[in-house]
């Protein structure tokens, strides 16, 4: 069965280690990808313009190295990238949707549970929000951390 | 002139926001913006200084000129929703450098009000736990600047609080502040109160409906105290570009930034109207550093005094962030468009912050505070008080400058309809008009020593710190126009090409599609 993936990459979320774990399983189904690059700017100052131009190329350049180190990887898999300004679990979950994705993947982050909770992690919120299933993958040095 | 026209390349579609941004939300944002525990403790003081009793009348009437001015920057952002917000509308209606200018107005504002933000942050966080200590101006400045690297790096980091956690914080916040306020209420139209401190006698004061009428008080006095409080409006703005984005419900918007309104009137009121009647007005002006803590002790039991300064020191991290990322993004817009060092558009990858700035900022804060400690403890001029009095100078200055933006931007549309009238004419016009009406009398009346505060080159401390910063940037804006001369080459968009701001579609041409050869002869 040919697996669609969605993959947060970048910023917070992490992601590499997901991306790379959702590249074999997408892989070895002979399944597609595509990468999400999801941003916005804190709602306490201005935003839009420049900030969001300026992200944006740092998300192009992000999402264009994994998708290069993938390509070298996985030379048959179809991956695509998305850059949404929005904020992220909406724009993984608004992709996935809209792509009729299988799952979404995103990396752990490694915030402690107290952390993610005053803080509001990507992760936990998008375990608890998202209406597809969602693999959550440890990056590896989560343990010592 | 040679116009070249360009179209915007569409914008990704935003996709689905999932009601994320409910009601409660939006008016958290926007009252967690304007921080009102740490606008009060820093403020009240210094208004009832100059007003007396008359302080909550200064309350109510600062909030005027600020809610005109958030009308130009709802239009304004709708022809370019640009972080550089007044720099890059100041290069829209008046050219390169005046939007220069602007942007370098934006920034020195923030930057003044550093100083003051990390002071009361540096001072309460020492009445925490010894009030004999917060009287030691090295203590409180080394936690200050502890605070100020704090903060830096939270706004570095790009850590934001949860909703959750926000609602908590702002809830135990104004209900503190309410607690206080009706406790001192209810003492002063009681049988009031007297206390003997440092051996004066301040007793309670009937509070009176007159406090909101301006009789009595004499225009100086009303605009020094205006020139204090619009500072504490600051960031409720934030609340009115917030509203756009909660697009997805049709009442939304416009319901939050009513409520978000009233309750920071409300609140603001109450809390000037308990503060000054406890103990009278002249308790307030003495202990203008600390007069919500001082007066906190009076009325409130232990625990809650220490809820009170926990309160402001939370507002004041949220005011923090009102202030770090508008001068850090106006700063970044700056280098993206090419009117600064590209340095200033580095963006941090992993954080996805803008780090250099971010960072000069919070130096370039620490050293403007530090000079003004040192200016105040080697010399009779109180600097560091003179600095809070200089505050509301740069915000009338680049306030003012995007309501006058407005106008000129928009003034094919003025007449074009009596809601574009009124909303980008006589509001922004009002608003804008009021402030530079504010910062000029303040440039006048500060020019002597009478203003209090000492003197500083001979010319009167506030005036100096409230200007000295606004004319550095001449220098450095003809250093830019030299080292980057493209941006200089750009011109205001001409007002036949400017679109409707109640059409569907009213995103200008990006910045730098006008050009001009210019009168060097060198083209773009």
């Amino acid at each position: 069965m040919a697996v669609q993936l969605v993959v947060g990459v970048g910023g917070d979320s992490g992601g590499d280690e997901a991306a790379r774990f959702a590249a074999r399983v997408a892989s070895a189904t002979g399944g597609s990808l595509v990468l999400v690059f999801g941003y916005e700017a804190s709602p306490m100052g201005p935003r839009g313009g420049a900030l969001e131009d300026e992200i944006e190329a740092v998300g192009t350049e992000i999402t264009g190295a994994v998708k290069a180190e993938l390509a070298t990887a996985y030379p048959d898999l179809a991956v695509e990238v998305e850059l949404v300004r929005d904020r992220p679990v909406e724009s993984l979950i608004s992709v996935a949707q809209a792509r009729g994705a299988d799952a979404i993947v995103v990396g752990h982050g490694g915030q402690g549970p107290m952390r993610g909770a005053l803080l509001g992690s990507i992760t936990y919120e998008i375990v608890h929000r998202s209406p597809i299933p969602v693999v959550v993958v440890p990056e590896p040095d989560d343990a010592e951390a | 002139m040679s116009v070249i026209e360009n179209d915007r390349p569409a914008m990704a579609d935003k996709g689905l926001k999932g009601g994320s941004l409910g009601l409660v939300a939006v008016i958290v944002i926007g009252v967690a913006s304007t921080a009102p525990g740490y606008s009060l403790a820093a403020s009240v003081g210094f208004v009832t200084g100059e007003v007396g009793a008359k302080a909550p009348f200064i309350m109510l009437f600062a909030f005027v000129p600020m809610a005109c001015i958030a009308a130009s920057f709802y239009y304004l952002n709708k022809a370019d929703p640009d972080c550089g917000t007044n720099f890059t509308w100041g290069v829209r209606a008046f050219g390169p450098k005046a939007g220069w200018i602007a942007g370098w107005g934006c920034i020195v504002a923030d930057l003044v009000i550093m100083p003051n933000l990390a002071g009361i942050s540096g001072q309460y966080l020492v009445l925490l736990f010894d009030e004999g200590a917060a009287d030691n101006i090295w203590l409180t400045t080394f936690i200050g600047i502890l605070f100020i690297i704090a903060m830096t790096w939270i706004c570095w980091k790009g850590i934001e609080l949860s909703a959750r956690s926000q609602v908590l914080l702002l809830g135990t916040e104004l209900i503190v502040l309410a607690v206080f306020a009706v406790i001192a209420l209810s003492k002063s139209f009681g049988d009031g109160i007297t206390r003997t401190v440092d051996d004066v006698t301040y007793s309670s004061v009937k509070p009176s409906l007159s406090w909101l009428s301006p009789s009595g008080v004499s225009s100086s006095a009303i605009i020094a105290g205006l020139v204090v409080a619009v500072f504490i409006y600051w960031g409720w703005d934030t609340c009115v570009s917030v509203n756009e984005e909660a697009k997805d419900s049709a009442t939304t918007p416009g319901r939050a930034a009513v409520l978000s309104t009233l309750i920071l009137l409300a609140i603001y009121l109450i809390v000037t109207y308990g503060a000054v009647s406890l103990l009278g007005p002249d308790f307030v002006t003495a202990k203008a550093d600390e007069a919500l803590y001082e007066l906190g002790k009076v009325a409130l039991p232990d625990w809650m005094v220490k809820l009170l300064v926990i309160s402001i020191l939370t507002s004041a991290a949220a005011s923090c962030q009102t202030t770090i990322l508008p001068a850090t993004r106006t700063m970044l817009s700056m280098g993206s468009h090419g009117a600064a060092p590209p340095k200033l558009a580095q963006i941090d990858r992993k954080r996805l912050t803008p780090d250099f700035s971010t960072w000069l900022f919070g130096i370039g804060s620490i050293v403007w505070y530090l000079l003004l400690v040192v200016i105040s403890n080697n010399t009779d001029t109180d600097a560091y008080s003179a600095s809070i009095a200089a505050v509301g100078m740069a915000i009338a200055v680049y306030y003012g400058l995007s309501g006058i933006s407005c106008i000129v931007y928009y003034r094919r549309f003025l007449l074009k309809s009596a809601k574009n009238f009124v909303l980008i004419g006589v509001l922004p016009g009002f608003g804008g008009s009021v402030l530079i009406y504010v910062f000029c009398k303040t440039v006048w009346d500060a020019r002597t020593e009478d203003y209090g505060y000492g003197l500083l080159f001979g010319v009167g401390t506030v005036l100096v710190i409230g200007t000295l910063l606004l004319v550095v940037g001449v220098p450095l804006m003809l250093w830019c126009s030299f080292t980057y001369p493209k941006f200089f080459t750009y011109r205001p968009d001409p007002a036949d090409l400017v679109k409707d701001p109640n059409s569907a579609d009213t995103l200008a041409a990006p910045l730098g599609t006008y050009t001009a050869t210019d009168r060097r002869g060198k083209g773009a």
